[in-house]
C-alpha cells in the first residue's frame, strides 16, 4: 500500500500547485474567466487517450503473454479512463455552453471521438461484467481491446476529415489567445493529472489483485454436491 | 479442405439457414421499415424536412438495424456446434470469413429493400451520380458492418444479455462506417470528391478484416 | 502399446473454481476406459479437456501425440470424435443436410452420407428437420457423424442416455469397431453397470481426481 500512498501524496501536491496556478494566471483575452476550465478539460482528455492506449497495450500483451497481470492493467486503466473521459466531456460541454452558447461542438474531433471512446470503454466494462470465468473474461476483453485500437484511430480520423471539409468554430478552449501563464498552468495540470492517473491505476490494480484471489475458490466444484439424505426425505 | 472451400460452405449454410429462419427479411427488415414510418410521424409530417432527412435516416437505420443481421440468433452457434466445428478442423479464420460473406450479402439485401422503401416514403432529393456512389458506399458499409457484427457476436457468444451487449460494442465502433457512407453522398451533392470517404470506408473494412482474421483463433478459444 | 491420450497432473478451473486437480490419466490404443462419478464431479470437463476443447491450467498432457495447449493440437482434432450432452446440430437443416454440411467442412465425400444414415436406421427420416426430430434421432445422427469421420479417439459423454436398446447397441458397435481398429474410447456415464459391461477398466472421478472404480 505504501507505493500507492506515496503516489497519491505526490499527485495531491501536484494538483494543489496546479490549482493555484490555474486560478492565479491572468484571464484569456477572448474567453475571459471561462478559459480556466481548460485546466481540468485538457488534462482529462489527455488522460482519456492515455488510459485507452494503456488498455489497448494491456490487451495486446495479454493476448501474446496470457499473464493475468496484463488483464488487470487493461481493466484498471479502462475503469480509471472512463471516469476521466466523462470529466473531459462534461467540462467541454460546460465550456461550450458558456463561450459558444451550445454544449456540443460537432466540429471538434476530440469531442466526438472521445464520446465514442467513452462508449467503447462502457462496452468493454459491460462485456467484462457479463462474464464470470476470469480466463474467458480476460480473453474476450483483450480481443475487444485489440479491435478498439484498430477502430478508434479511424473514428478520430473520420471526424477530423469532417472538420477539414466543413468550416467549424475557430475559438477552442486551448486556442492561441491563451496567455502564457495559463498555458504553463495547463501543462502543470496535465502532469498533475497524469500523476493522479498513475496513483488511481496503482490503487485499482491492488483492488483487482484482491478481487482475483477472492474469486478463486479453493473448494473443488464437485465437492459442492453431497449425496442426498434419503432417510430424511419424509421429514422435510 | 481449403480455406476458401470452408469459408464458402459456412457462408452457403448461413444463407440456407436464413432462407428457412427468415430472421432478416421477415423480422429485421419490416421492423426497419416501420422505423422509416416513425420519423415523419414524429416530425409532424413536414414534407420538406422529410425530403431533407431521407438519406440520413437511411444510413442511420442501415447501421442500427444492419448490425442486427450479423448478430441474428440463427447465426449464433451453440457451444456444442462450436465443438463440432473445432473437431472437424474448421479454420477459425475461414469460419469468420464465411460468416462475414453471408452477413454482407444479407445486409446488402436488407439495405436494398430499405432504400426502395425510403425513396417511396420520403421522396428524397438525391445528388447527380448518386447511384454509383450509393452502390460503392453501401457495399463497403455492408462489409464493415458484417465484420464488426460478426466480431461482436463472437465476443458475446453465450452471454446472458448478448443482443444488447453486442449492439453496444458495434454502435460506437461503426461511426467511421456511417460517417464515410453519409459524407460520400454529401460530397457528391457539393460536387466534391468522394474519394476520401470511400477510402475511409475501405480502410475500416480492411482493418476489420485483418483484425478479424488475425484474432479468429483467440476468439475461437475465448468462446469455448 | 501406443498411448493415445495422456494427462499428467492436469488441472481445470471453471469460473474461478477448480474442477479437476492434479489429474492423471493414460488411455492406450485398443482400450475402452469408463469414467463414472457423481453430478458435478467434472466428468464433462474431463471429456472436453481430452477433446482439446477445454483450456487446462497446470500439468501437461498429450493427445494423439500432440502437446495439450500447443497450436499443433489443432492438427489432431479431426481424429477426435465427441458425443456430448447435447447434439451440436443446426436446427433449421434436415438430418441429412446436417451430415452433408459436416462432411463438406471435414473434407469427406458427401455421397457417403446416405449410407451412414441407412446404417444408423434413419434413412426414412433423413429429410426431417432437426427441430422436428426426437432426441434419439439426433443421437443417431451423431452416431452417423462418427461413422463418416471414423475418429481414432472416441469421447462419449453420457452418449447412451435417452437412447432405446437399438441405439445403445449402435453406439456400442461403433465403440467396439473403433477399438478393434487400434483406436480408443473414453466413456463417461453415471451408470456404473452400463460402464462395467462396456469398458475394460472403470475409473471413478471424485474430488477432482481419478481413482480405480469399485
Amino acid at each position: 500500500m505504501t507505493r500507492t500512498k506515496i503516489l497519491f501524496g505526490l499527485a495531491g501536491i501536484a494538483l494543489a500547485y496546479g490549482l493555484w496556478m490555474a486560478f492565479t494566471a491572468p484571464p484569456d483575452a477572448l474567453q475571459g474567466e471561462y478559459a480556466r476550465i481548460i485546466n481540468i478539460h485538457v488534462p482529462s482528455f489527455w488522460l482519456a487517450f492515455l488510459a485507452f492506449f494503456v488498455t489497448a497495450f494491456g490487451s495486446i500483451m495479454w493476448l501474446s503473454r496470457k499473464r493475468q497481470r496484463w488483464d488487470r492493467l487493461a481493466n484498471s486503466s479502462a475503469e480509471v479512463g472512463v471516469v476521466f473521459t466523462a470529466i473531459g466531456l462534461v467540462t467541454g460541454m460546460i465550456w461550450g455552453q458558456a463561450v459558444w452558447g451550445i454544449a456540443w461542438d460537432w466540429g471538434d474531433p476530440r469531442m466526438a471521438s472521445t464520446a465514442v471512446m467513452f462508449f467503447v470503454y462502457l462496452a468493454y466494462l459491460a462485456l467484462r461484467a457479463a462474464i464470470d470465468d476470469p480466463v474467458i473474461r480476460a480473453r474476450r476483453s483483450a480481443i475487444l481491446g485489440a479491435i478498439a485500437v484498430i477502430q478508434v484511430p479511424l473514428v478520430y480520423y473520420s471526424v477530423n476529415l469532417f472538420r477539414t471539409i466543413h468550416q467549424t468554430q475557430s475559438i477552442r478552449p486551448d486556442g492561441s489567445t491563451l496567455p502564457d501563464e495559463m498555458l504553463v498552468a495547463m501543462l502543470v495540470n496535465v502532469a498533475a493529472f497524469t500523476l493522479l492517473y498513475i496513483a488511481l491505476l496503482s490503487a485499482r490494480l491492488e483492488v483487482a489483485k484482491a478481487e482475483e484471489s477472492a474469486e478463486t475458490e479453493s473448494v473443488l466444484a464437485g465437492d459442492a454436491v453431497k449425496p442426498p439424505k434419503i432417510s430424511e426425505v419424509k421429514d422435510v | 479442405m481449403s480455406f476458401w472451400a470452408q469459408a464458402w460452405e459456412v457462408a452457403r449454410t448461413d444463407i440456407r439457414i436464413e432462407s428457412r429462419a427468415g430472421e432478416v427479411f421477415k423480422v429485421v427488415t419490416p421492423f426497419a421499415v416501420v422505423a422509416l414510418l416513425v420519423f415523419p410521424i414524429a416530425l409532424g409530417f413536414q414534407l420538406s424536412v422529410v425530403r431533407e432527412i431521407g438519406i440520413g435516416v437511411f444510413w442511420a437505420l442501415s447501421i442500427l438495424f444492419g448490425m442486427q443481421i450479423a448478430l441474428r440468433q440463427s447465426a449464433a452457434d451453440s457451444l456444442e456446434r462450436r465443438d463440432v466445428q473445432a473437431l472437424l478442423g474448421v479454420d477459425p479464420a475461414a469460419r469468420f470469413t464465411g460468416r462475414v460473406m453471408s452477413a454482407t450479402l444479407l445486409t446488402l439485401g436488407f439495405m436494398g429493400v430499405l432504400l426502395v422503401a425510403m425513396t417511396l416514403l420520403y421522396a428524397p432529393s438525391l445528388p447527380d451520380g448518386w447511384a454509383v456512389g450509393l452502390i460503392v458506399t453501401s457495399a463497403l458499409m455492408a462489409v464493415g458492418l458484417a465484420e464488426l457484427g460478426t466480431l461482436a457476436g463472437e465476443l458475446t457468444a453465450g452471454l446472458r444479455n448478448r443482443a444488447n451487449l453486442a449492439s453496444l460494442i458495434v454502435a460506437p465502433l461503426a461511426i467511421p462506417l456511417v460517417m464515410g457512407a453519409s459524407q460520400s453522398l454529401e460530397a457528391l451533392a457539393r460536387d466534391e470528391s468522394i474519394l476520401p470517404w470511400v477510402l475511409l470506408l475501405a480502410a475500416s473494412a480492411l482493418a476489420l478484416a485483418v483484425g478479424g482474421v488475425a484474432l479468429a483463433r483467440p476468439l475461437e478459444e475465448a468462446a469455448q | 502399446m501406443d498411448t493415445l491420450a495422456c494427462l499428467e497432473g492436469v488441472g481445470v478451473s471453471l469460473g474461478g473454481s477448480p474442477v479437476l486437480r492434479e489429474l492423471d490419466l493414460i488411455v492406450s490404443a485398443s482400450e475402452i476406459v469408463g469414467i463414472s462419478g457423481p453430478n458435478g464431479s467434472g466428468k464433462t470437463t474431463l471429456i472436453r479437456a481430452l477433446a482439446t476443447l477445454q483450456a487446462t491450467d497446470g500439468g501437461s498432457g498429450t493427445i494423439l501425440g500432440k502437446k495439450l495447449g500447443s497450436p499443433a493440437v489443432r492438427c489432431v482434432r479431426p481424429r477426435i470424435g465427441l458425443i456430448g450432452h447435447a447434439p451440436g446440430l443446426i436446427s433449421e437443416l434436415s438430418l441429412r443436410e446436417n451430415l452433408i454440411h459436416i462432411s463438406k467442412l471435414a473434407g469427406i465425400d458427401p455421397n457417403r452420407v446416405d449410407h451412414a444414415l441407412e446404417v444408423v436406421g434413419l434413412r426414412g427420416a433423413s429429410d426431417r428437420r432437426v427441430s422436428a426430430a426426437s432426441y434419439g434421432m439426433k443421437r443417431r445422427v451423431e452416431a452417423a457423424h462418427l461413422l463418416l469421420r471414423r475418429p481414432d479417439l472416441l469421447l462419449l459423454d453420457e452418449a447412451m442416455s435417452g437412447l432405446d436398446s437399438n441405439g445403445v447397441d449402435l453406439i456400442r458397435a461403433i465403440v467396439e469397431s473403433t477399438v478393434a481398429e487400434g483406436g480408443a474410447a473414453v466413456v463417461v456415464s453415471h451408470d456404473v453397470d452400463h460402464l462395467s459391461r462396456l469398458a475394460q477398466r472403470t475409473l471413478h472421478l471424485e474430488a477432482g481426481k481419478l481413482r480405480a472404480g469399485e
